[in-house]
């Protein structure tokens, strides 16, 4: 479930979490989110909140620019 | 976690009880959480509450099929309290394919859940309406439909299977939606 059905946003978060070797429940206990909602996310049928899109920066120190984009970026892009 | 377990009286849950529907802490029920079987839950509680509600059709099926002695009365009441409970069964299950997040205090979801939740309560707001509208229609009609009499059913059981449905829509909405709970 997108913010804005019409923009989608697009982002990076299972390739950097699975080459940084977190499962979804070890990513989600990290930023206090439900697994669900991180599998949601790594589909893109989400679009996280700010203070969510930061957290989840953090969690896999990455800029937010890097992880979000609204422009589809190619897999391995990292 | 705090080792007080706080009760939410509005919304009728504990923080433990919501906490463990929310994890995967009862594995035992993670066979009702595939969209399929929550599906098959929903139409299982329709049918219940659409079953209670015909309860209140027994003046006339008294007066159609001559239902007068204490045995069938009897029987009437024995299956009308099993459909009940069976439809709060039904129930109960699809609270636990849920993860109870149609019942659950903002703090303990997160922001998707929260955002899920509040579109589910929007949708069984606007089915609530079309309910209320029929029970409406009913309240002119019954009186021709041989609904609604004092000898017999009052119209208890539908006012029965209106909690029921007034209770379980959110979560009805939320167990067809949603691709994984």
């Amino acid at each position: 479930m997108s913010r804005n059905s019409e923009e989608p946003v697009f982002n990076q978060i299972e390739q950097i979490r699975t080459a940084q070797g977190l499962s979804r429940q070890e990513l989600a206990d990290l930023v206090g989110v439900h697994y669900q909602t991180i599998g949601y996310l790594e589909r893109g049928e989400y679009s996280p909140s700010l203070v969510l899109a930061l957290r989840i920066s953090k969690a896999l120190n990455k800029e937010v620019s890097e992880l979000f984009s609204l422009t589809e970026q190619k897999k391995g892009k990292k | 976690m705090s080792k007080k377990n706080k009760i939410y009286w509005s919304l009728g849950v504990t923080e433990k009880g919501t906490r463990a529907l929310l994890t995967d802490e009862n594995s035992k029920f993670k066979w009702l959480r595939s969209q399929r079987n929550r599906r098959v839950l929903v139409v299982l509680n329709l049918i219940g509450i659409v079953l209670v509600s015909l309860g209140s059709y027994y003046p006339v099926l008294k007066t159609n099929f001559n239902l007068n002695t204490e045995t069938e009365i009897l029987i009437y009441s024995v299956t009308a309290i099993f459909v009940i409970f069976l439809t709060l069964g039904a129930y109960s299950f699809l609270r636990v394919a849920v993860r109870g997040i149609a019942d659950a205090p903002d703090e303990l979801l997160d922001e998707r859940q929260i955002q899920v939740r509040d579109s589910s309560f929007r949708y069984a707001y606007l089915a609530m309406g079309y309910i209320v509208l029929g029970l409406l229609l009913l309240m002119f009609f019954g009186p021709e439909l041989q609904m609604f009499q004092p000898e017999g059913n009052d119209g208890s059981y539908l006012a029965i299977a209106t909690m029921f449905a007034f209770a379980s829509a959110p979560s009805l909405i939320l167990a067809w939606r949603e691709r994984d709970i």
